[in-house]
C-alpha cells in the first residue's frame, strides 16, 4: 500500500460511522430541501441522490474499521456490512428513479404498477442478507449481538407501529406510509447495539 | 455465571487477544465471557476447558 493510500486509509479509520451516516443524512435532507424550493426535482435530483450514495462507500469502511479495532469484525460482518452497501445504494437508486420516474412520466397502468414494486426490490436483498448473517456467522457471541439488536429494533417498529396506527384511528395523527418501517427498525438496531455496547463498556470497567 | 478465564489467562500471559485466536472467535466474544456478560454454549465451552486442560466446572463456577 502507498503512503497515500495508508494515509487515506488512516483517516477513514480516525472518523466514526455516525460522522459518516449523519453526512449521508444531511445530503439527503439538502437534496429535499433544494426539491422543495424548486432548486432539484426530477431528473436533476437523480445525480445529487446518486452522489450522496456515495457517502454510503466510507460509512461501511468507517463501520469495518472500528468494528476490527473492538475486535468484532468476523468475515461473516465483513460480508454482513458489505451487503448492507450494496442494498444501501440499491434502495436508494430504485427509490429516486421511482419518484423521477412517476413525477415526470405521469405513469399509468403496468409501468405505474412497476415504479411503485420497484423501490421494495432491494428489500428481497435486505432480508435475505439478515438471513445470510445469521446463518454464516460462526461466533457466537457476535450472532447473539446482532439478532438482539435486530430484536430491539423489531420492538421499536411494533411499539411505533401500533402507537401510530391507534392515532390515526382515532384521528389525532396524520396519516404515515408503511414504508416507514424500515427506518425505525434500522433506528431500532442501531439504538440496540448503542445499548449493548453501553453494557460492555460498564461490564469491562474495574 | 462467573467463570475463572481472566485469571487462567493471566496465568498463561495471554492477552484477550491470543485467546480470541486460540479459540477462533472474536477479541469481543473473549471480553464478554470474562466480564460475565455473556454465558457461552456448552461447544464453545468445551473448547475453553480443552485449551486449558481443565474440567469445565474449575472454569465456570454456578452462581448458587
Amino acid at each position: 500500500m502507498s503512503q497515500k493510500a495508508a494515509k487515506i486509509e488512516t483517516s477513514f479509520a480516525g472518523r466514526h460511522p455516525w460522522l459518516w451516516a449523519t453526512a449521508f443524512a444531511a445530503a439527503l435532507c439538502a437534496i429535499a430541501y433544494c426539491e422543495h424550493r424548486g432548486v432539484l426535482g426530477g431528473w436533476r435530483s437523480l445525480p445529487f441522490v446518486a452522489a450522496a450514495a456515495l457517502l454510503l462507500i466510507p460509512l461501511t469502511k468507517a463501520t469495518n474499521n472500528r468494528q476490527a479495532a473492538a475486535g468484532a469484525l468476523s468475515p461473516a460482518t465483513r460480508r454482513y456490512n458489505r451487503r448492507m452497501l450494496i442494498w444501501s445504494v440499491g434502495y436508494v437508486l430504485c427509490l429516486g428513479t421511482a419518484m423521477t420516474v412517476h413525477n415526470y412520466l405521469d405513469p399509468q397502468g403496468a409501468l405505474l404498477w412497476g415504479i411503485s414494486v420497484l423501490p421494495s426490490v432491494p428489500m428481497v436483498y435486505f432480508v435475505w442478507t439478515l438471513a445470510r448473517y445469521v446463518i454464516e456467522e460462526e461466533d457466537e457471541y457476535l450472532r447473539h449481538r446482532q439478532t438482539s439488536a435486530a430484536l430491539i429494533g423489531l420492538a421499536l417498529v411494533l411499539l411505533v407501529g401500533t402507537l401510530w396506527g391507534f392515532l390515526e384511528t382515532f384521528g389525532v395523527a396524520p396519516h404515515v406510509p408503511a414504508w416507514w418501517v424500515v427506518p425505525v427498525w434500522a433506528i431500532g438496531l442501531g439504538l440496540g447495539q448503542t445499548i449493548m455496547a453501553s453494557a460492555e463498556r460498564r461490564a469491562d470497567r474495574p | 455465571m462467573k467463570n475463572r478465564l481472566k485469571v487462567l489467562r493471566a496465568e498463561r500471559d495471554w492477552s484477550q487477544q491470543d485467546l480470541a485466536e486460540r479459540l477462533q472467535v472474536s477479541r469481543q466474544s473473549v471480553n464478554a465471557i470474562e466480564t460475565g456478560k455473556y454465558d457461552p454454549s456448552l461447544p464453545l465451552a468445551f473448547r475453553i476447558a480443552d485449551l486449558f486442560g481443565l474440567p469445565i466446572e474449575n472454569i465456570f463456577i454456578r452462581n448458587d
